[in-house]
């Protein structure tokens, strides 16, 4: 973090961790393969990373300093990345190549980790909690381990106070109020924050030939080609398919008393009550 | 994904999230949604067309109709003040004006600040121009401004108008000059916003010039330049306005659609029925032929290919292709198209509009059997 003593300034140097999702909304899975039907279905900005998106912006807005967006995936991923540019990231970090793919979390939480660290100094890394189509939420934690720095996970609000990061995590039966040294990881869920829609002439700007991108591969980040891409994923995936869901319907009849007395005795049969 | 797919997602976000739900209450208020400006400018919505050293997006005009179909898709009112904003309310003004003037006018409205309108139309004459009356009489240090416009988009809330005057009687058209008026120029008369079928959240008013002084630099280009300026802008306006027909025409079509497979009767959804088949499958060939109409002309447009007739021709079907989709949308809705609880009734009289607005379909095949060199 950038302090100037006398005007007590701080700068803060965000990196928001980004990635390019199918649209599950409109994804299905084919019945008969198991496999997703991603076909003609759009690709977007994981939801739970506009939130951290915004969240990095906001803390740019109050504190200067910049947002880095980061993302690996495949060649068309640059469009998350245009889109963050458009929503206001400074600059933008895209980890693409053959060897990256096929990663699971692991490697590609030391893919990401291996980024941030060439990209040098920073004070915080933002990510979303979980993105929609692996629901893992092993990435930030992974990285924050990989990192070394502190991380709050699932923030539904932050701040940056006298040079730490003060954040609130909601739970069923209450606000949890924590507090962390910076350099620090934090992920942050729906609840944090309302992202903002893109300004149209930064968007339109993150076509330039010269926008803020850069296009990084194994070599430029001085990753370890035994840790990265479907080599580095100790993880495979055997099997992906939509769990049958058997519904059987029985009425039960007669007096009101009768009927509830026999509900209660189904629902100890099946210990649920 | 190239950057015109990415406007139209991006547009097309908003629009799905923030102006559908409240199109119909937006039409019902019958004012204008000054908060809703206010976030389109945020977006940077305003300045796309212009350059980018001037804070723009430097669209061409296949990303400027993008736009405004993707927003004419969700409320017509919406899309129409945001096309004067973006175009004929402040492209004069831009290019033709003092940087004085630029920086106290057209940089706050593009900011959402401040709001534009164009003033052609006059109770003599809207689609005969050369009947204009409004005149600009030139003395040693201003201008004098006295006319009546009428049907002025954004007339009662405007804080300036491009208004079209005559400046020597004597020349007809070649006399034609645009001048810039604020609102707060003494002499400048609004009228009560009319009460009017569609496009109810955009408010219109005449706008009238009693002896209104201007400084000599608030014309815009030289002496008896109008015309020339005005038909310099009329392919962008024609092809814009069958954009915005497009929108229209898609939201009536995906609106049909959608009611065709939930509503039953006798039995089945009514668009297991080849009647209704028969009413979608020509609106969804119509939406086709204006798509492709449309963007090829703005292609050419863009290449700097000369395009009168083709924009006359895009705009002439679009538009009556726009009134065809709205007429079978209410048949297809059937009783629930008379209410405004429902899209129909707001897209039936939406598309009338449209038919004015950039020339009427009568003079657009005037224009059309002119260029066939008939
Ligand atoms: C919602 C709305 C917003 C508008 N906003 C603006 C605005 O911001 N600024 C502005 O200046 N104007 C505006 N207008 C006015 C619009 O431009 C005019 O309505 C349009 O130019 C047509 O003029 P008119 O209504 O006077 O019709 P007229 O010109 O009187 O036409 C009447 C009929 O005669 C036909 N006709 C006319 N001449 C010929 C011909 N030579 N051959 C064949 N048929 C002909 C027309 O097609 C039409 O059917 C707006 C209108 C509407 C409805």
């Amino acid at each position: 973090m950038y302090r100037d003593a006398r005007l007590g300034v701080a700068e803060l140097d965000v990196i928001v961790l980004v990635k390019q999702v199918p649209n599950t909304a409109e994804v299905k899975i084919d019945p008969r393969t198991g496999t997703l039907m991603r076909e003609g279905v759009e690709s977007i900005i994981n939801p739970d990373d506009l939130h951290a998106l915004e969240a990095g912006l906001r803390l740019r807005e109050s504190h200067g300093g910049r947002v880095t967006a980061v993302s690996m995936g495949p060649p068309q991923a640059m469009d998350a990345l245009r889109e963050a540019l458009g929503m206001g990231a400074d600059a933008a970090v895209l980890l693409t190549d053959r060897a990256f793919a096929g990663a699971d979390t692991l490697a590609t939480s030391y893919t990401l980790g291996k980024c941030i660290r060439k990209l040098g100094r920073f004070d915080l890394v933002v990510a979303g909690h979980q993105a929609i189509d692996g629901d893992t939420a092993q990435i930030g934690p992974q990285v924050a381990e990989y990192l070394d720095v502190p991380q709050v996970i699932r923030a539904t609000r932050l701040e940056v106070r006298d040079g730490e990061l003060h954040a609130e995590r909601t739970h069923e039966d209450g606000v949890e109020a924590v507090r962390c040294a910076l350099p620090a990881l934090v992920t942050v869920t729906r609840e944090a924050n309302k992202p903002r829609y893109p300004y149209i002439p930064r968007l339109m700007a993150a076509f330039d030939p010269n926008a803020p991108i850069k296009t990084w591969g194994p070599k430029d980040i001085g990753a370890d080609e035994r840790l990265i891409g479907l080599k580095g994923s100790p993880t495979q995936v055997q099997k992906t398919f939509t769990p049958k869901l058997e519904k059987k319907v029985e009425k039960l009849s007669g007096q009101p008393a009768e009927m509830a007395r026999a509900l209660v005795g189904r629902l100890k049969e099946r210990r649920l009550a | 994904m190239n950057s015109e797919e990415m406007l139209r997602r991006t547009i097309a976000k908003f629009v799905d999230n923030e102006i559908i739900p409240v199109a119909n209450d937006l039409d019902e208020k019958e004012t204008f949604p000054r908060d809703l400006f206010k976030r389109l400018a945020g977006m940077g919505l305003y300045s796309i067309r212009y350059p980018k050293e001037a804070g723009g997006s430097a669209a061409d005009n296949t990303h400027f109709c993008i736009m405004c179909e993707e927003l004419a898709r969700g409320s017509m009112s919406v899309a129409a003040f945001t096309a004067m904003q973006c175009l004929m309310g402040t492209d004069f003004l831009f290019k033709y004006g003092t940087p004085e003037l630029r920086e106290r006018y057209w940089r706050p409205a593009m900011r959402g600040e401040k709001v534009a309108a164009f003033c052609l139309t006059e109770p003599g004459g809207g689609t005969d121009l050369a009947a204009v009356t409004t005149t600009a009489r030139k003395s040693a240090d201003d201008v004098v401004i006295t006319g009546y416009k009428t049907w002025v988009t954004n007339g009662p809330v405007a804080d300036f108008y491009t208004v079209l005057c005559q400046t020597d009687r004597s020349k007809g058209p070649k006399g034609f000059g645009f001048f810039f008026v604020p609102r707060d120029t003494p002499g400048v008369v609004v009228t009560r916003k009319f009460s009017k079928m569609g496009t109810r959240a955009t408010e219109i008013s005449e706008v009238i010039f009693r002896d209104a002084h201007v400084p000599r630099e608030h014309q815009f280009g030289p002496d008896g330049s109008g015309a020339a300026l005005l038909n310099s802008k009329l392919e962008e306006i024609r092809v814009m306005t069958a954009a915005l027909s497009l929108g229209l025409a898609r939201a009536a079509f995906d609106a049909s659609l959608r009611y065709a497979n939930e509503r039953e009767a006798f039995g089945r959804p009514i668009g297991k029925y080849q009647a209704i088949q028969m009413k979608l499958a020509t609106m969804a060939t119509e939406i086709e032929a204006s798509r492709l109409m449309i963007y090829d002309c703005t292609r050419r447009m863009d290449r700097g290919i000369p395009a009168m007739k083709e924009a006359s021709m895009a705009k002439y079907f679009a538009s009556e292709a726009a009134c065809r989709a709205a007429d079978e949308c209410t048949r297809i809705f059937g009783a629930y198209a008379y209410s405004n609880e429902y899209p129909a009734s707001r897209f039936y009289r939406d598309t009338r509009f449209l038919l004015y607005g950039g020339g009427t379909s009568e003079i657009l095949q005037v224009i059309i059997a002119k260029e066939l060199g008939l």
